[in-house]
Order: structure tokens, then sequence, then C-alpha cells
């Protein structure tokens, strides 16, 4: 059961239907109207909440609507003062992950924009140093998220431009200014080790001789990966390096991280087949080998099989 | 499905590598839809340049999307963007962010050494990554890393970061298709 209020005050007051909000680590929403909902047996008066980026409806009780640190978007101004930060380059990255850890929870938590600027140019900077681990860089893709989307409705912009904006004060181009001062070119930072095991794409025998240009970056890390399969392969069964010897391609794929391809050829799929089986099933027989003695004497035998195996052994003589 | 459209000429090889990386990046179909042509009324003040906004908003195609069809124009000409906070800067393309259009241009990619079926299909797969959500990537081998940066020449694999990989295959899940 909902009933609708009419010209209710939200938060401080400041806040009224229609407008655009933050909501913390949610993104752009749109006032929708106050509510009161009966809940559990009470009556809670709730402020709904229609978020721009999917349409979601978020209810937030009206007592809570400050608490919870919902703003109202930023304006230009703010915004101005967002690219002057974030054009400043900072050369002092948290390196304690505890400190860095707690600092960023925070921020995002409080839903201020400079809050989610310093948790964005922080792990910008550390990513210079060092590639950021997946908890850190789903937090550096959030916190880049909400800030576009901040940009892009306070400045009345398309999220592509506010985007690019955004990335002309953290990497910088060849003459990029900001209030007339020149800002230093970006340098190439390190790549993701992780790189090492998507690389591969799987043209190996396609056209127009990409390899020659492809291969020069990737060199380093294609022979660390066939390093470590050799070390692999020295430790497989003997009978698992004969087949992975006759099938090397067939063996080699499955070890890689899945570059995004349909369905593999029959043939290759057949070969990768036959390279893996023996490797695993030595090890299967062991353990069944461990949990199951082998039967020492037949009396364990279901006595209806005697007769059968009598007649079978009858037979042969 | 990724259906391009190309709005200058270039030759069907180039086309072809561009269709096969993207088919690769996204592990969705990519295929060549057609010819168009680039409205005027894009063109920017300057007349130097096309605006890419105007542009993919307002071109006049009869290529028919269904459900997450995603649309990628390609053109050789150079391009041009709304000024922002930090004023103009170099524009390789445009994406609606979570939409269904893009557009990438092959303009200036020789000017930084790059080859160009290999530039033209990592700014593809770039805004192709940009209609699914994707954000700018701080990996320079990614090719969701910015257009101007030392990494577009220096790393000319086209290929996206484990994460990028990871996100994208997400969002590709949950479309309605």
């Amino acid at each position: 059961m909902a009933t609708k209020s009419q010209e209710p005050v939200i938060g401080d007051g400041s806040l009224h239907i229609g407008d655009r909000v933050v909501y913390p680590n949610q993104g752009i929403c749109r006032i929708t109207g106050v509510e009161t909902k009966h809940i559990a047996g009470q009556n809670w008066e709730v402020v709904t909440l229609s978020r721009e980026e999917d349409g979601a409806t978020v209810m937030v009780p009206k007592a809570k609507v400050m608490g919870i640190g919902l703003r109202k978007v930023a304006d230009v101004a703010a915004i101005d003062r967002v690219f002057d930060e974030l054009s400043t380059p900072n050369l002092d990255p948290q390196l304690d992950w505890k400190v860095r850890h707690r600092e960023n929870a925070d921020r995002m938590t409080g839903g201020g924009l400079f809050g989610t600027v310093e948790v964005l140019k922080g792990l910008h900077a550390l990513s210079r140093v060092r590639p950021l681990p997946q908890k850190e860089r789903e937090l550096y893709d959030n916190a880049r998220h909400l800030l576009v989307g901040e940009i892009a409705a306070a400045m009345n912009i398309p999220l592509h431009v506010a985007e690019d904006n955004l990335d002309y004060a953290l990497w910088p181009p060849e003459g990029m200014t900001r209030k007339g001062k020149a800002l230093p070119p970006a340098t190439l930072g390190p790549p993701s080790p992780a790189r090492a095991a998507v690389d591969d794409l799987g043209f190996d025998d396609e056209e127009m001789g990409a390899e020659e240009t492809t291969t020069t970056a990737a060199a380093p890390a294609a022979q660390e990966s066939d390093d470590d399969e050799e070390e692999k392969e020295a430790a497989a069964p003997a009978a698992a390096k004969k087949t992975a010897a006759e099938k090397p391609k067939a063996a080699h794929k499955p070890e890689h991280a899945p570059p995004r391809r349909e369905k593999p050829a029959p043939a290759a799929a057949k070969k990768a087949k036959t390279a893996h089986a023996p490797a695993k099933k030595p090890a299967a027989a062991k353990k069944a080998a461990a949990r199951k003695p082998a039967p020492k004497t037949p009396a364990r035998k279901p006595a209806a099989k005697r007769p059968v195996a009598k007649a079978k052994a009858k037979a042969k003589r | 499905m990724i259906r391009i459209v190309t709005l200058s000429e270039f030759p069907p090889d180039v086309i072809d590598f561009v269709t096969r990386r993207l088919h690769a990046a996204y592990g969705m179909g990519c295929e060549l839809e057609g010819e168009g042509e680039i409205p005027n009324a894009a063109m920017d003040d300057e007349q130097s340049a096309y605006d890419a906004v105007k542009a993919v908003d307002d071109m006049d195609d009869d290529v028919a999307l269904y459900a997450d069809d995603k649309i990628l124009y390609l053109t050789a000409e150079p391009l041009t963007a709304p000024a922002g906070p930090m004023g103009r800067g170099p524009v390789d393309g445009y994406a609606q962010y979570g939409g269904g259009k893009a557009i990438a241009t092959a303009h200036g990619i020789s000017d930084r050494g790059v080859p160009l079926e290999i530039g033209l299909a990592k700014r593809a797969a770039h805004y192709v990554g940009h209609l699914w959500d994707l954000h700018h990537c701080f990996d320079p081998r990614c090719a969701m890393h910015p257009g101007w940066s030392p990494g577009f020449a220096a790393y000319p694999e086209v290929a996206l970061c484990l994460f990028d990989r990871e996100k994208s295959e997400r969002k590709i899940k949950l479309g309605s298709t």
C-alpha cells in the first residue's frame, strides 16, 4: 500500500522532486517522488529515485537521505576544480595497501565528488608504478564510472567526451594545457603482467603478416609462457609427454587463458583430448587404488556369479 | 553482431583484418554491412573536420539493428568533438556509451608509425568497447588505453586486458540476445 504526498521536504530542504542527485556508489539518479510504504507493520516514508544509467528504482528512508550522502550533482565551478586537481600530477601514491584500502573505502562510501577524484587519482598514480590488483582495479573502474557520469551530467556533454577530457588531464597528450600552463605529456606505464596469458589471439596461421609487427612487443611474454610450459611438461608423466610432443599446439592451447574464439576446430579438439587424457589417468588410477584395496580372495564375490564362472571355464576347456 | 559501415574507401584486406580482430576481441560475429556517407551537417564550424558526435547522431542509414547489435562506422576523415573542461584534444572516434553506434577514423594512424590495419583494428576495438560500457584502461597494451598515449604505437597488438575482457563478457552475457 503506497500513498503519494505532495511537495514534501526532502533532506535539509535543498532537494526536490525531479532533481538530479548523486547516490554514493550508484551514480546519477533522479528523485521521482516521496511515498509512504507499509513495511513490516510500520509506515515508512521513502524517497524514490530512478537511476539514470539503467532506470533501476532505489528507495531511501526519508530520515536517512542526508546520512547516506545523497547530494545534488556538482556545478560547473566544482567540475572545474576537479580538473585542476586531476591535472596536478600525484607523484606520491600510497604504497601501504591497508591504509590505501581503508582511505579509499571511506572516500567511496562518503560519496563526495573530491573523495572520488582522490580515489581515482591515487589509483592512477599507483598504476603508473605497478599494475593494480583485481579489487583495486574494480575500484578504479567504479571511481572512473562515477566521475565520468557526474562530469557529463554537470557539463551536459556526452559521456564519451567527459571521459576523454578526464584522460586529457590524467594522460595529457602532446601540447595539452590547463589554464595556460602546459601539462607534461604522458609516458608509457607498466603493462599488466596478466597480459602474458591473454596475448595469443590464435591468429598464428592467419593472413597479412601481422605476426611480424605484433610479436615484437609480445615476444618476451610469449617466451616466458613457453618456459613455464616446459617446466610443467617436465613434471608430467612420460605417457603424456609423448602425446604432447606429437601434438604440441593442441597440448599447449588449453594452458593459456582463453582468447575468445567461437569453437575449436573438431580436429584440434580431438588432439587436445588425446594430449590431456593420459596425464590425468595415472593420478586417477592411483587414487582409486588407494581407496579400494584390490580383492585378494574370491570369497567376496557374490555366490550367484560362481556358476557362471564355472560355466565359462568349462566352455573354454 | 557488430556491423561495420565504411564511410570512406578502405582496402578489402584491411576491413577483413578489422572484422577478424573484433570477432576475436569480443567473441561476437562481425561483418561488413555496407557503405555510407558522413552527413554534411556534421562538418564543424571551421570546416576542417567532422564533429564525431553529430556524425553518429545524424547518420542516416538503413542498417537494421536487432537487440544488442552494434554498428561501427569507419572513416578516413579527421574528426573532432565538442570542447570539454580541458578544451579540445585529439579525437580518433566517438561512441555512445552503452548504446549502439560508434565511429572510428583512420586519420593520423600513419603519422604514428602503426600499420593501417592494426591501428584501425585497435581503434575499432576501443570504440566497440565503449559501446559495451568499458572505460579507458591504464594498461598500455589494452585496446581500451587512450589512443593518444604512447602505448598505442608501442604495443600494436589488438587485445583487451583481462579485466576489460571479463567485464565485456559479463555485459554481453546480460544482453538481450
